[in-house]
């Protein structure tokens, strides 16, 4: 009997296993090939037939991705914003959600349909508007502007998140502490918080990402050379007859690095932790 | 985290020790609503709540409000007139007339049917490949951490840089999709013209968007089933329930709030596809594949009718708005019975 | 917790120290008591045009005028227009713009740029000193809003091996030679002459080879000439090749067909319509094809190219209009022109053709189409006239339409346009 379950748990796991490597095969495959492009010096970038394994293969796209006009300069100022961003962002989100998860008040309703609102204009037309304004609160080519405006755009989806998985946590947990006298400050920091980690790792990862990808409105206030973005950087190698596939994909491949580090790095620390916690109460 | 719940239990035998020596039902409520709000009476503790409330709300809202709200605004503003985009000069009001004449565009009927079509083929797929492999995941496995990571890299990856990716692949003569299938599997008679067609332009965008949103809905469904208590799934496996019955019984009741997050959140994602249209076919050929916001786009920065283009993002809004409470609606019910 | 809080505090002095680091950058420019003239530009970041203006013309340019900084900023291309419209809705421009020529009557027509025939006092002067096609771009309602900085056309660019492999021994120097080859080319399976678009700038040519025209005189009016007998003839031509399959797909969708470049490289094309950048991009990218060009196959209009290039104009709101103006002249001076030729960059300057040729032989070429070429309607709504041409004439391609039926519906749409 028992033999038996074990090895039906071990065909179970080793289907798994292999139906999720088929689909990571497929999630992969367009990665190899960017990759492999990557590494072919510029003349062949579109060679028929395809070649997954570059021959010859050279790292120059990358030497000169990294060397070019300041492209370690763009890295870090990409870095920094996206850091700080996620930072503000998970900060007052989850200040909200809990707020709206947790107290009634006048007015909750109406400004929780405001922060959908803000979910569902899409951000391009608001362009205009928000380039004026940055321009009257003297937020224009400025690296703290950015964060100022990506914060923001973040906070409606980020609060979203955070409300759902805040309003799943018992209530009696947070009851015991107020029979304890404790406020809403502490609940919130030594309560909320800890027990939603994965959800804030998550909803971190995604203001990380939001604000290390973002393009369009860097380029629209950015003028300063020295405060360019990644994503700037990545698109000037798109020249107006012609685009170095080579160095385009060589430094799109140098700005996947951080994020991945960052998802690595999180996810490890706060959903695998969950597994023995709290919740178990 | 334990040593809470042993707290907890010790706390509430006092308390029930504590009220049932009272006399008055005035101090019983008042010991009542001390457990409830730690605060003196019922009035001066709903005001404190209030307080709280907003002190928690302030700085974010704040925020919102300026960087989002208020250009919500000023777009609408701009969609009920003429907009002369040079500062200090009058535009001409013309109320919904840019609405009206979305309505006669076909360009926009078009663009709105093939935003549609996207949605449809995207969304569903995203949450039951999502889901699917979410819960392959949630099992003790080798290299489970790498799995997760290799489903998230596209997400991670931006989408300038995955739509032209892609666009390169999808090429007729030459590109890596047709290479395979038609070179080296044989499954097709002869290249075929992904791109310059609307159906097959249409498919290649979706399949792009499938494929970079899967670990999107994936980590979320992950986190979520992760809370769903183990002895729950447990008890249903020695009730010698199946997988699929055990998954339907028990994972997805339990996290039926989120599905009905994350489909909303597709389905908002699913009409504000713009770079990789815009990248990959620019609305052709011959305005075939436009969606909304590329037609938008269009009107607004290669015209400059800033009128027209905001009213468009607007009518798009409109209809996403009436989508995701439709949505919420459709989900509320069942989770309400269970 | 720990770990989590470690990261976060790193990252957060990583950030403030970032951008420390570049406040630090700005109060240093804003205390010196130089004026600063930003300028700019869509060149390729990693292009030899913009090592050329940092590297070699601005800090000539600051070694003559101590006292005035010039900041260039590359933009994309491709965001170059949209970050402009933004600016202007902003009022935030720059002092200078190194703007495609289509873009000056619309930029004019908005009020935001300098008429600089009223404001330079050597207006005059500097005008007789460039070519005439090339200044006409920066005309509006009576007054000039820029001047020419580089020019370009398009000429007819091939492989000459690749032509040699599709039994064509010479490039065709009229319409019924172009015929001819692209039928003897289609025998050896390959494709003559490839073009990757319907819009003006790959069809007009070809109409204004013919005699034919796109508007009247004044350009008000396009019904009775873009589709008068001669334009209409000349459409009819490239159709009739595109029907026989006679010139690659590429040309109503270029999306997912095979680009000129990569045509041309592998031999499947022997031909195209390109610009001068053509000759540079194949000297990095693709080594291993030579190239040839001549002047566009003459029809009875004789061989008529299209003007492109870009001008460079002032902002109205420039605070700093007489260093800008400086810049202006450094950049129309033939140092300049010189040095910017030598990247690809086709002067305007009548007097550095001579040189030119030293240079980069193709420019011969170049300069003889130049001395014919037609810029197209120069008018605010240009994109979305030049929007009308490409899907009609795409109708035509495709067999949705009549050449007849297309043109005359475009002309139309676009009468409505030019009022």
């Amino acid at each position: 009997m028992v033999t038996g379950s074990a090895t039906r748990t071990r065909a179970i796991l080793s289907a798994r296993v292999l139906i999720l490597s088929a689909g990571v095969f497929l999630m992969v495959v367009p990665f190899a090939y960017m990759f492999a492009t990557s590494l072919k010096p510029n003349a062949l970038v579109l060679e028929i037939p395809p070649k997954l394994i570059p021959h010859p293969a050279t790292t120059a796209n990358y030497t000169d991705a990294w060397t070019s006009n300041k492209f370690g300069r763009y890295f870090l100022n990409s870095l920094g914003v996206a850091i700080a961003t996620t930072f503000f962002s998970v900060w007052l989100s989850s200040m909200m959600a809990y707020a709206f998860a947790r107290f009634s008040f006048p007015g909750r309703r109406i400004l929780f349909g405001l922060l959908l609102i803000g979910l569902m204009v899409p951000t391009m037309m608001l362009i205009i508007p928000q380039f004026i304004l940055a321009k009257n609160l003297g937020m224009l080519d400025s690296l703290s502007g950015l964060v100022f405006f990506y914060t923001g755009g973040t906070l409606a989806l980020n609060t979203f998140l955070l409300r759902s998985f805040f309003q799943d946590i018992p209530r009696e947990l947070e009851e015991a502490m107020v029979v304890d006298g404790a406020g809403p400050w502490k609940r919130y920091l030594k309560l909320i918080l800890p027990l939603s980690r994965p959800a804030l790792a998550t909803v971190g990862i995604f203001s990380f990402l939001a604000s290390w990808d973002e393009f369009v409105w860097a380029l629209t206030v950015i003028n300063d050379p020295n405060k360019r973005t990644l994503p700037i950087a990545i698109e000037l190698f798109q020249g107006e007859h012609s685009t170095s596939w080579g160095l385009v994909f060589a430094a799109s491949s140098i700005a996947v690095v951080p994020v991945l580090l960052a998802f690595v790095i999180f996810q490890r620390q706060f959903i695998s932790g969950l597994t023995t916690g709290a919740l178990k109460a | 985290m334990r040593p809470f719940s042993r707290r907890l239990r010790t706390r509430r035998s006092r308390l029930t020790a504590s009220s049932s020596s009272t006399s008055s039902t005035g101090r019983l409520e008042r010991s009542a609503t001390a457990l409830r709000f730690g605060g003196r009476t019922v009035q001066s503790s709903k005001r404190k709540e209030t307080l709280a409330a907003y002190t928690f709300l302030a700085p974010g809202f704040i925020l919102f409000a300026l960087v989002v709200l208020y250009p919500i605004a000023r777009a609408f503003q701009i969609s009920l007139y003429h907009w002369s985009i040079v500062p200090g000069t009058t535009s001409q009001y013309i109320g919904l007339g840019n609405y009206t004449h979305a309505l006669h565009d076909p360009i926009f009927w078009r663009a709105l049917e093939n935003t549609g079509a996207y949605m449809v083929f995207t969304v569903p797929a995203q949450i039951v490949i999502g889901m699917t492999v979410a819960v392959l995941l949630d099992a003790r496995m080798p290299a489970r951490g790498l799995f997760r990571t290799l489903y998230y890299l596209p997400v991670v990856t931006s989408w300038v840089v995955v739509s032209l990716l892609f666009r390169y692949m999808f090429i007729t003569d030459g590109g890596l999709i047709n290479f395979v299938l038609h070179d080296k599997l044989h499954v097709i008679g002869h290249n075929i013209e992904w791109l310059s067609h609307r159906w097959s332009a249409l498919a290649v965008i979706s399949i792009l968007g499938i494929w970079k949103g899967i670990g999107w809905s994936m980590v979320i469904f992950l986190a979520a089933l992760q809370t769903v208590p183990r002895e729950l799934k447990e008890a249903a496996a020695v009730d010698g329930a199946k997988a699929w019955a055990r998954f339907r019984a028990v994972s997805l009741p339990a996290i039926l709030p989120v599905i009905a997050f994350v489909t909303v959140m597709l389905v908002i994602g699913g009409f504000n596809v713009f770079i990789s249209v815009f990248l990959i076919t620019n609305g052709g050929p011959l305005d075939q594949t436009q969606v909304l916001l590329t037609y938008m786009y269009r009107q607004a920065f290669s015209f400059l009718d800033f009128g027209y283009g905001s009213s468009l993002s607007f009518t798009l809004t409109l209809i996403v708005f009436a989508l995701s409470i439709a949505q919420l609606r459709l989900f509320r019910r069942p989770k309400d019975a269970a | 917790m720990r770990f989590r809080q470690t990261i976060l505090a790193l990252g957060l002095i990583v950030a403030v120290a970032a951008m420390a680091a570049t406040a630090g950058a700005r109060v240093a420019t804003t205390q010196s008591k130089t004026t600063t003239i930003t300028f700019w530009d869509a060149y390729s970041s990693d292009g030899p045009e913009v090592k050329r203006l940092e590297k070699v013309l601005i800090p000539q340019f600051e070694k003559e005028h101590p006292g005035i900084k010039v900041k260039d900023v590359t933009i994309p291309y491709d965001s170059l227009h949209q970050k402009l419209i933004t600016a202007v809705a902003g009022s935030q421009l720059p002092d200078l713009v190194r703007s495609d020529i289509i873009w000056v009557p619309e930029l004019a027509n908005l009020g935001v740029l300098q008429p600089l025939d009223t404001t330079l006092p050597d207006f005059k002067s500097i005008s007789s000193k460039v070519f005439a096609g090339p200044l006409a771009t920066n005309y509006w309602k009576g007054h000039y809003y820029g001047l020419p900085l580089d020019t370009n056309t398009r000429i007819w660019v091939y492989s000459p091996l690749a032509m040699q492999a599709a039994g064509v021994s010479a490039p065709p120097k009229t319409f019924a030679q172009l015929q001819a080859d692209s039928a003897t080319a289609k025998g050896k399976g390959a494709y003559f002459y490839a073009e990757s678009g319907t819009s003006c700038w790959n069809i007009c040519p070809w109409i204004w080879s013919n005699g034919g025209s796109i508007t009247n005189g004044t350009y008000t009016k396009a019904t009775g000439f873009l589709n008068g007998p001669k334009a209409v003839q000349a459409v009819q031509m490239l159709v009739n090749l595109y029907k026989a399959g006679q010139m690659p797909n590429i040309v109503v969708d270029s999306n997912g067909g095979l680009g000129t470049y990569d045509g041309l490289a592998q031999k499947k094309y022997t031909s195209m319509l390109d610009g001068p950048w053509s000759f540079s991009i194949f000297a990095s990218a693709y080594k291993n094809t030579q190239l040839a060009g001549t002047t566009v196959p003459a029809g009875p209009g004789g061989s008529v190219s299209v003007v492109g290039g870009e001008d460079i104009v002032m902002t109205k709101s420039s605070k700093n209009k007489t260093a800008a103006a400086e810049f202006m002249r450094f950049m129309l001076h033939s140092f300049a022109q010189t040095q910017m030729a030598r990247a690809g960059q086709m002067p305007v300057l009548k007097s550095s053709t001579a040189s030119l040729v030293k240079i980069h032989p193709y420019y011969a070429t170049y300069l003889k189409q130049i001395a014919t070429a037609k810029p197209r309607t120069p008018t605010p709504k240009w994109p979305q006239i030049d929007q009308v041409f490409q899907t009609q004439v795409a109708k035509a391609f495709t067999g949705d339409e009549t050449v007849q039926q297309a043109l005359t519906d475009a002309a139309q749409q676009i009468d409505g346009l030019l009022k």
